[in-house]
């Protein structure tokens, strides 16, 4: 199997279960970033299984490193992706979070969102919402919300993958220019239960550190986001028991195993 | 009351007294009515507080306005008005408050934004 190593500390694993993402800015070399400005939207498979691709992005080691950390050895690697275009002002999408949301506590998802161009504001940069994952939601329920506070656009140079937790609330934002904005998006997933094997500086699995409140949450919500978390936690660390589900969001998008894949 | 249908109804009643009131009257009338100059438009804003106090500060908020025009706008981070009451201040009435029982208590699971209230306004 290809040497895939972990990048994600005990802190940034922290980080990832209170925020839902993590975002590695400039990461794909700029040539490889102008090979796919050329991609057409919509549903890509046979440029997504290329050896080039693989290489570039999605076995990138900053960005395989973050989905080893998290999904542990052996996660499907994305043959299939979807390329998100938009040329043309527009209003934006409503918020939502992706398909069906995910119960329990554990992280066995990562959709991934890849810009091969640098993306201002102004181009109708992602919008996500920071510890939405943890929100079970109907997505349709939340498509009248408009700002929240502490809503992050997804601002960043070109080459940059945004990493999140697939529950979180997210769209396309407010577009205002006739500026060619590309995302593509693709998902790994988890095939081994969870256990501690990120880079370590103990053997010993801290406690878990909460990383305060977000902008919009209230008081309780936030001491539910501190337990949630702990949960999360000790489910990473295989402290908890692990059953094997299928998820519900492979109805829509395909990998095989880093196992069997070869370069 | 506006004041022009104000004035025009009141020569209609004049008009009906003396039985002088004629179709072309109530014609008027809907015009005065229909006209733009005299419609007032409805517009609706959600406010998400942080509490179920009106002096709370707010964590979110969308306005529609179906007489703007539909051009899209930059998101931002700065509420319209600081809580429920300074939108009150300003002329909002509230359609709706978030009442207790439609946000389900549970010691560990958090769904969606609370505590909404829904205010109109009409220009």
């Amino acid at each position: 199997m290809l040497d895939i190593q972990p990048t994600l500390n005990d802190k940034q694993v922290f980080d990832f279960i209170h925020n839902g993402y993590i975002i590695l800015e400039s990461v794909v070399a700029e040539d490889f970033n102008a090979e796919c400005l050329i991609l057409p939207p919509g549903h890509l498979t046979d440029f997504i299984q290329s050896k080039p691709f693989r290489q570039n992005v999605l076995l990138h080691p900053e960005v395989s490193g973050v989905a080893r950390s998290l999904l542990g050895a052996d996660f499907t690697v994305p043959t299939s992706a979807h390329n998100h275009l938009f040329e043309h002002p527009h209003r934006g999408q409503t918020l939502h979070s992706d398909g069906l949301s995910e119960l329990g506590y554990g992280i066995t998802h990562l959709q991934c969102y890849y810009y091969p161009q640098a993306v201002e504001i102004e181009d109708g940069a992602t919008m996500i919402v920071p510890g939405s994952h943890q929100r079970l939601v109907d997505r349709e329920a939340i498509a009248h919300y408009g700002n929240i506070s502490g809503q992050i656009s997804i601002t960043v140079p070109a080459g940059t993958v945004a990493m999140t937790h697939y529950g979180i609330w997210h769209k396309a934002g407010p577009k205002i220019n006739h500026t060619r904005r590309s995302m593509i998006k693709f998902s790994f997933f988890r095939t081994q239960p969870p256990k501690r094997d990120w880079v370590r500086e103990s053997d010993e699995p801290p406690t878990y550190q909460h990383s305060g409140r977000h902008h919009y949450v209230t008081e309780v919500e936030s001491y539910r986001d501190r337990r949630r978390g702990e949960h999360t936690w000790n489910w990473l660390c295989g402290l908890t028991e692990y059953q094997e589900e299928y998820h519900p969001a492979r109805m829509f998008m395909s990998g095989i195993p880093l196992s069997q894949i070869q370069l | 009351m506006d004041t022009k249908i104000k004035n025009h109804l009141s020569q209609c009643r004049q008009k009906l007294e003396n039985g002088q009131l004629q179709a072309v009257d109530l014609d008027q009338l809907e015009a005065l009515l229909t006209t733009s100059n005299h419609r007032r438009n409805q517009t609706i804003m959600y406010l998400y507080s942080k509490s179920t106090n009106m002096r709370s500060p707010l964590s979110g908020w969308s306005i529609y306005d179906p007489y703007r025009d539909d051009e899209p706008e930059l998101p931002s981070q700065h509420p319209p008005y600081r809580s429920v009451l300074d939108a009150v201040g300003d002329g909002w009435r509230i359609l709706q408050f978030p009442r207790p029982e439609n946000f389900p208590f549970s010691d560990i699971d958090n769904n969606y934004l609370a505590f909404e209230f829904i205010l109109e306004k009409f220009t």
